[in-house]
């Protein structure tokens, strides 16, 4: 109300009248006995966008053709310079004046700078609710070791316990990124996403937020057969003209799986143990621990913990990769590379090698199967070791998805 | 297998045993990590945490599970929600920033920066008292109290000022939920009043259609009125005949 009362007294004024210096008086914080109007105002900040959007063009705007009638765009840099310097001063002078917020909580931080396995502490995880378990009457004992204590009618997880598995899944997720393993983060629940997604994108492995489907392990011929996989070298970048190999290769499958919600899970848990693949799991006092390989005892319904122990990992993700990608950088190849394809160029080479393979006895085939090699190959094994730079290219490249 | 599931625990001996028997041509690349980072012991049994106590010992079965945990303040903070139980019912912030919030307080004052003014106030104040100033828990309770009633008036009286000031400067406040909860129910009460007269009309009308006789209406009343008026002068004991109709 009182710009408009303020409008209606100066309007006619504000219009008609044009600065030479627009944007410094908006900025500047001391009372101007000159009156500003909201309009005008809003009008210089029009001048300002259309100067920054198209350094080259005259401005369009009526106000300024006839403040500056031959503005070269030489001209017009440089007012805006002098504009941008002037703000600059002004944020120095006046932008530490005010209250000081004293560091508080704020959710996104988790999701955005979430903490590395370093940071975790029991104050960090008794925060974010970590040690809330279930009403006593629905606990499985076994997971009786984690629990510190009953208060309320509801068990207290151990929090030293927590942050003791924590750390050692985190550990555990380091060391597979580093060595290249396909790490798959599973949090299933409302709001879980985020955190999984990040978490996922820090490690570079894979997220699954919505529904896991049943048999995407036991059955992935029929389920994921269809999916895209790719070929990269030891840098993570993709080689092309493997397609035709590709086609008909068993479907990948992970080799860590990090699961957040463990008791909506049961059915990936289970095929995870089936097929041999080791499971990081968030459990809650109600759940059961021999479910997964590497508990974490810990309160999976609240989101902060969760996005707690998801950035955690994914941090530990991000560690092995960057681990893993300086060591390519210097030439050494953390992974066994992956079996049975054919660089795009070596086609005959490797049908020869083939036909010569099947001319030995089985008892050589199932030499060089098992890596057993004569001690000419074994002298260029480690010729190749020697010089990085020299090693068979085939022997770097990996199938991911 | 048996009761448990053991599988997921023992990934690494699966991988060696499919390894050793030729089921798989290589050992998994995880293989040496898990081995050098073991899972921890799942199904141990907890450690005994109950002193051993003659007499009345704990029920075996139950001599590995979960104790109950007790504070000094639990006993003070019953005594004052139980005289207070409206504390109760106010909002309250449960989230912690840091973790080491309550590290920051301290106690010798009621009002801490960054906590809100609530019971457990009180019974960190009292605890404080007793333990600091050598107060009984009676005194310590009465004074923590009084001091917490006069900081929860000083919030009235500063939330009212501030309404007055913003209603000064040209605020307005639109209705409140117990205002507009009214309202609703004030019309909702006129609408059943309208719908009520109206089904009462033609119950009427619809039983005056029915009979073909004149009603027992107004004019049937008149007359007796007009009857007993003529009869209440000459019935002294009647209610209305005494001394009310005189007639000059």
């Amino acid at each position: 109300m009182i710009i408009r009362q303020h409008l209606a007294r100066t309007g006619s004024r504000a219009l008609v009248r044009s600065s030479s210096h627009p944007l410094r008086r908006f900025l500047s914080a001391e009372t101007d006995a000159r009156h500003v109007s909201a309009d005008d105002s809003i009008k210089q900040l029009h001048t300002l966008d259309t100067q920054l959007d198209t350094p080259s063009l005259p401005p369009a705007s009526t106000n300024d053709s006839h403040t500056h009638p031959s503005a070269t765009p030489a001209q017009l840099s440089a007012q805006v310079a002098e504009q941008y310097h002037q703000f600059k001063k002004q944020q120095q002078l006046i932008g530490k004046l005010g209250s000081d917020i004293t560091p508080h909580y704020q959710p996104h931080t988790l999701l955005n700078n979430p903490p590395s396995p370093a940071d975790v502490t029991l104050e960090l995880l008794l925060a974010s609710e970590a040690h809330q378990g279930h009403a006593t009457s629905i606990w499985n004992p076994a997971n009786a070791r984690y629990i510190h204590g009953i208060r309320q009618g509801t068990h207290i997880i151990s929090l030293e316990v927590t942050a003791a598995h924590l750390r050692r899944a985190a550990k555990v997720v380091q060391e597979v990124s580093r060595r290249a393993g396909m790490v798959l983060f599973v949090g299933t629940r409302d709001g879980q996403d985020r955190a999984v997604v990040r978490a996922a994108e820090l490690a570079k492995g894979y997220h699954l937020f919505e529904r896991w489907i049943p048999g995407s392990i036991t059955n992935g011929q029929q389920i994921l057969g269809r999916c895209k996989t790719k070929v990269v070298n030891e840098k993570d970048v993709e080689i092309d003209g493997f397609d035709e190999q590709l086609w008909g290769r068993p479907v990948l499958r992970p080799d860590l799986v990090v699961c957040l919600n463990p008791l909506e899970n049961y059915v990936l848990l289970h095929e995870c143990a089936l097929n041999n693949i080791p499971t990081i799991g968030v459990i809650d006092t109600n759940a059961d621990p021999t479910w997964v390989t590497y508990p974490i005892p810990a309160n999976d319904d609240s989101l902060r913990c969760i996005q707690v122990i998801a950035g955690v990992l994914g941090r530990a993700g991000e560690l092995g990769q960057k681990a893993r990608l300086a060591a390519a950088e210097r030439g050494e190849v953390v992974y066994s590379p992956a079996k049975g394809l054919v660089l795009p160029g070596d086609e005959d080479k490797a049908a020869a090698d083939t036909s010569a393979r099947e001319q030995l006895s089985p008892d050589e085939q199932q030499k060089l199967d098992e890596g057993i090699v004569d001690p000419d190959d074994l002298a260029t094994m480690l010729d190749e070791a020697a010089h990085h730079e020299g090693k068979a290219k085939s022997d770097r490249i990996k199938v991911v998805s | 297998m048996g009761r448990y599931d053991l599988r997921a625990l023992r990934v690494r001996q699966t991988a060696k045993a499919l390894f050793d028997s030729k089921r798989n041509r290589e050992l998994p690349q995880w293989y040496n990590i898990v081995g050098d980072i073991p899972p921890g012991e799942t199904l141990a049994r907890p450690v005994l945490r109950i002193p051993q106590i003659k007499g009345r010992a704990k029920k075996p079965s139950r001599l590995f599970q979960p104790l109950a945990i007790h504070h000094p303040e639990d006993k003070l903070r019953e005594d004052f929600f139980g005289d207070h139980p409206w504390e109760l019912a106010r909002p309250r912030l449960v989230v912690e920033d840091s973790g080491n919030d309550s590290k920051r307080y301290d106690w010798s004052k009621m009002v801490q920066p960054g906590k809100q003014l609530d019971g457990e106030s009180v019974v960190q104040r009292q605890l404080w008292l007793m333990k600091h100033a050598n107060l009984s828990k009676p005194a310590a309770y009465d004074l923590a109290r009084k001091e917490f009633y006069q900081h929860r008036h000083l919030e009235d009286v500063r939330r009212r000022v501030a309404k007055e000031e913003a209603m000064h400067t040209g605020a307005y406040f639109a209705k409140g939920p117990l205002e507009v909860g009214m309202e609703l129910e004030d019309k909702m009460w006129e609408g059943w009043k309208t719908w009520a007269q109206q089904q009462i009309d033609d119950e009427e009308s619809m039983r005056s259609q029915m009979m073909s006789a004149p009603q027992a209406g107004a004019g049937a009343d008149a007359d007796m009125d007009a009857a007993l008026d003529d009869a209440q002068e000459a019935v002294p004991q009647a209610r209305e005949g005494q001394g009310v109709r005189v007639r000059a």
